[in-house]
């Protein structure tokens, strides 16, 4: 019966090992920008999705927050226009800036931030 | 009054009773190594001098005259004696495990772990051995003995090379036939890879193209033997239990096992895990080489009548986020299904000595990715590959001619199919495409076997051979570019081949201390998947694309062998063996000229495709030497060294990345052999062996034999140093711990590989601390 029991505690002990994904923030936050821009990102469902944004003024913030697991693909890119103000796209994992850009004036109106959601 | 004296007889009774009662201890007798029976053991109370021998089935029975405990003494030609304290009351039911020894008894020669039996070369590896072993992988492990190596790649998966020979030129099997494809193209999991260390009662290598019962046999045979199921007298349970930690590579591995049943069922459960972090070399330089893998197996048996058992096993095993710094992508998951059905019958009478017959099926889910590499913020690639392998055995072990004759059929049938996502991260609108790694190829391998030994006085003979009829194809072997364009495309991918092995030896026993060997073999081998189906990969030590060749012809090896033995009471005993290969049809890679294909990896310097040159040599040596068993002190050696040469090897000559001209080179060394290596063991014995600390010097050559035409590199001298202390401290709790490089020496094998984009090569692990504890209830 011992045996049993050393064994019945010993599997748990095993298993409760595997199988471990922890899971992990991800943000996508868009500033600065005065004029409407285009964003197109991969959601929690893996999904590519295009949206557009008309901010009121710089102070204007769009945000995108999802739980996903380590190594998924994160990607958000944005084009904008207006060569007289920046579009800063920044991608944050778990709180902390992982990732980011910003539009420069007229030399740079397409921007991408992208990368895999670290293992550590 | 009456009733007084009733009473006081009757107590009397019981008491006279209960003094002469005769309790009887019901024991079986089991190998520690194997759990096989053993028939002969001789079983003495110690006190009485009464004994008993226990039967075929291990078993006994000893009867005692009172309730008081008893001293046994355990005693067999065979193995260590062992004294054991027995309470008739509770011990009623007793298992005990004996220990083989090496004993040499009135001169006969038995050599501890070699075969006497075969005139050729083969390394046997026991459970004791792993056991003290800190090393977790089947790979890693294997390269301590004689003629051995690895290529390491990362993490795990360190692929084995016997005496130059390596990849699919290895039989690596299971239990006698059952066969793993790994999936990755740069065989990041060998079959190797797939198999728990902890679930190994053995491991034989059989050197040579001889052995051919187990299969296609080109350069040696890996049988990988698996604790198994056993049958019992009376129901019964017992426990198993691993557990290992270590520092630097810190990590640890556990493992339990629960197994039992009677004379009718047999079972086993078993399950492992371990997970690692990276090490650091000997320089402190951090590898990344973390991993994570376990798995669960589990075996039923049934005998329904004597000397027929019917056995169902199923394992699972999983990998995850296993390191490979020397490839360009690392195991995120990897998910290996494994089935077994067999039968072994051995009661068919005096004629037959066996029938066996097993079907199995091995399906490995691999996926590998950059996801962790720094290139991953431009490109993310993900592999997915699934490989199946499928077969089955039928043979007969006869009496024949006054010899044995073992004969029958096996087929083996490979299919693998995957392919590789590419999202190109940093682009707009997130372009993301497939690539073909494997498409749909199918190797088919159907063989009929024979082998036949007989004994002539002083010479034990033994002759196999063996046919093979190998087919393959695949669909139409492709790479694209992104925009879709064929960057190559090769539809003629079938092929079939018929194979013929034959092998002969001899083994002279020149007296009761020396026996003299004499072996020669033809083994032929089809090319693999890899070298017939691979797509524009970099999956060689040297910096270029691979193409495969559908193609190809059958490799062939010619071999010779010629090895003397002796032992002797008090000496000890030697191996000493010398081998020479002549390979026909050698399957090498040659640059294929930029305008037929170019590559698809960043950084390689052309496209090599598969190709058969016409032959190459190989040539070599091992030798051994044990102390006799008898003493307390033990001293082992063992050397060992392989050359390989292509007669003409052709080098290009570049300029940047461009091939300016090319030239033959006479006599060039074949890539990719280990240097000369010397392992020095010894220790001693102390508390009637319990107690046993061993030191081990393993000292490897510099390898400046180089294929100058691959522009290989040389790899440097290095000795290491290892201590081991082994303490039994009873049959049922023994603790091995020791420190591995005790010198923290920098050091690396020269069959690493290099750190992916680097000319830097993949370091050992520094001074590791380490301790294992085992149970066995």
């Amino acid at each position: 019966m011992k045996k049993y029991i050393l064994f019945l505690l010993l599997i748990p002990l095993l298993l409760t090992n595997c199988n471990k994904t922890s899971q992990k923030k991800v943000t996508y936050l868009a500033t600065d920008a005065v004029s409407a821009y285009n964003l197109q990102y991969l959601n929690d469902q893996n999904e590519l999705i295009t949206t557009s944004v008309e901010p009121q003024s710089a102070q204007d913030k769009w945000k995108y927050e999802f739980m996903t697991d380590k190594g998924q693909i994160v990607y958000i890119n944005g084009s904008y226009k207006d060569i007289n103000s920046a579009l800063k796209i920044q991608l944050l994992v778990d709180g902390k800036v992982y990732k980011q850009g910003a539009t420069q004036g007229d030399t740079l109106r397409y921007l991408v931030v992208s990368g895999v959601v670290p293992y550590d | 009054m009456r009733k007084f004296l009733v009473t006081v007889v009757f107590m009397l009774g019981v008491a006279v009773l209960s003094l002469s009662q005769e309790n009887v201890i019901d024991g079986l007798v089991l190998d520690a190594e194997t759990g096989s029976a053993i028939e002969g053991v001789q079983i003495t109370n110690i006190s009485t001098k009464i004994g008993t021998v226990s039967d075929k089935k291990g078993s006994f029975q000893l009867a005692v005259r009172n309730n008081q405990a008893v001293h046994l003494l355990l005693k067999h030609i065979s193995y260590e004696s062992l004294e054991i304290k027995a309470d008739p009351l509770q011990n009623k039911e007793l298992t005990i495990r004996l220990n083989p020894k090496i004993t040499y008894l009135d001169e006969i020669t038995v050599i501890g772990k070699y075969d006497k039996t075969r005139p050729y070369r083969s390394e046997k590896v026991t459970l004791k051995e792993m056991e003290k072993s800190n090393i977790s992988g089947i790979g890693n492990f294997l390269r301590n003995e004689p003629n051995v190596g690895g290529v390491r790649k990362g993490a795990l998966g360190i692929d084995p090379v016997v005496r130059g020979f390596k990849y699919s030129q290895l039989n690596v099997q299971i239990n006698g036939g059952t066969k793993i494809e790994g999936g990755c193209p740069n065989r990041m999991d060998p079959a190797t890879a797939h198999v728990d260390l902890n679930d190994l009662q053995s491991i034989t290598i059989f050197k040579g193209p001889y052995a051919l019962k187990y299969g296609p046999n080109f350069g040696g045979v890996i049988d990988m033997t698996t604790k198994s199921i056993r049958f019992y007298n009376k129901f019964e349970n017992h426990v198993d239990v691993m557990a290992g930690a270590q520092t630097n590579y810190t990590g640890f591995k556990s493992s339990v096992g629960v197994h039992g049943g009677n004379n009718l069922v047999g079972y086993y459960l078993k399950a492992n895990y371990k997970q690692y972090s990276d090490y650091e070399s000997g320089d402190g330089q951090i590898i990344s080489s973390s991993l994570e893998q376990y798995n669960v197996a589990g075996s039923i048996g049934i005998q329904p009548a004597e000397g027929h058992i019917v056995e169902v096993g199923l394992d699972r095993s999983w990998g995850r986020n296993v390191d490979f710094p020397a490839l360009p992508m690392d195991e995120r998951n990897d998910d290996t299904k494994l089935f077994n059905l067999s039968y072994l019958g051995t009661a068919f009478g005096e004629s037959i000595n066996f029938l066996r017959f097993k079907v199995y099926k091995s399906n490995v889910e691999h996926e590998m990715d950059n996801k962790n590499r720094p290139f991953s913020d431009t490109v993310v690639a993900i592999s997915n590959i699934k490989a199946i392998n499928a077969g089955g055995k039928l043979g007969v072990n006869l009496n024949l001619f006054k010899g044995r004759l073992e004969t029958g059929v096996d087929y083996e049938q490979i299919s693998k199919d995957g392919v590789r996502n590419k999202s190109l991260i940093m682009q707009p609108n997130l372009p993301s495409f497939n690539e073909d790694l494997w498409n749909n190829a199918l190797i088919k391998n159907l063989g009929v076997f024979a082998e036949w030994q007989k004994t002539f006085k002083s010479i034990d003979f033994i002759a196999a051979l063996r046919y093979d009829y190998n087919t393959a194809i695949s669909d139409t072997l492709i790479r694209n570019k992104p925009n879709g364009d064929a960057v190559y495309e090769d539809g003629n991918t079938s092929s079939s081949f018929n194979n013929l092995s034959f092998s002969a030896g001899i083994t002279w026993n020149i007296s009761k201390k020396s026996s003299l060997l004499f072996a020669l073999g033809r083994g032929s081998r089809s090319p693999d998947m890899t070298e017939r189906f691979i797509i524009l990969l970099p999956i060689s030590y040297d910096p270029y694309d691979y193409l495969g060749n559908p193609q190809l012809k059958p490799e062939i090896n010619h071999e010779a062998d010629l090895g003397y033995r002796f032992a002797h009471q008090k000496m000890g005993a030697i191996e000493a063996s010398l081998f020479f290969s002549y390979v026909t049809n050698y399957i090498l890679g040659e640059l294929e000229p930029p305008s037929t294909v170019k590559p698809q990896t960043k950084g390689v310097l052309g496209v090599k495709r598969f190709t058969n040159i016409d032959k190459a040599y190989l040539t070599g040596f091992e030798f051994t030497y044990v102390t006799a068993e008898q003493y307390k002190w033990f001293v082992s050696l063992n050397a060992a060294y392989t050359m390989g040469i292509n007669p003409e090897a052709i080098q290009y000559i570049y300029e940047g990345v461009e091939v300016v001209d090319e030239q033959i080179i006479k006599n060039d060394p074949l890539p990719e052999i280990p240097p000369f290596e010397a392992n020095l063991s010894f220790g001693y014995k102390f508390l009637q062996q319990k107690l046993t600390p061993e030191l081990n010097i393993r000292m490897v050559a510099a390898q400046n034999r180089v294929s100058v035409a691959n522009n290989e590199k040389t790899s440097p001298a290095y000795t290491t140093f290892d201590f081991i202390l082994n303490y039994r401290y009873n049959e049922f709790l023994r603790i091995y711990g020791g420190v591995t490089n005790i010198f923290n020496t920098n050091y690396y094998e020269h069959l690493n590989r290099n750190i992916i984009g680097s000319t830097t090569p993949l370091y050992e692990p520094g001074t590791v601390f380490y301790m294992n504890l085992i149970i066995n209830l």
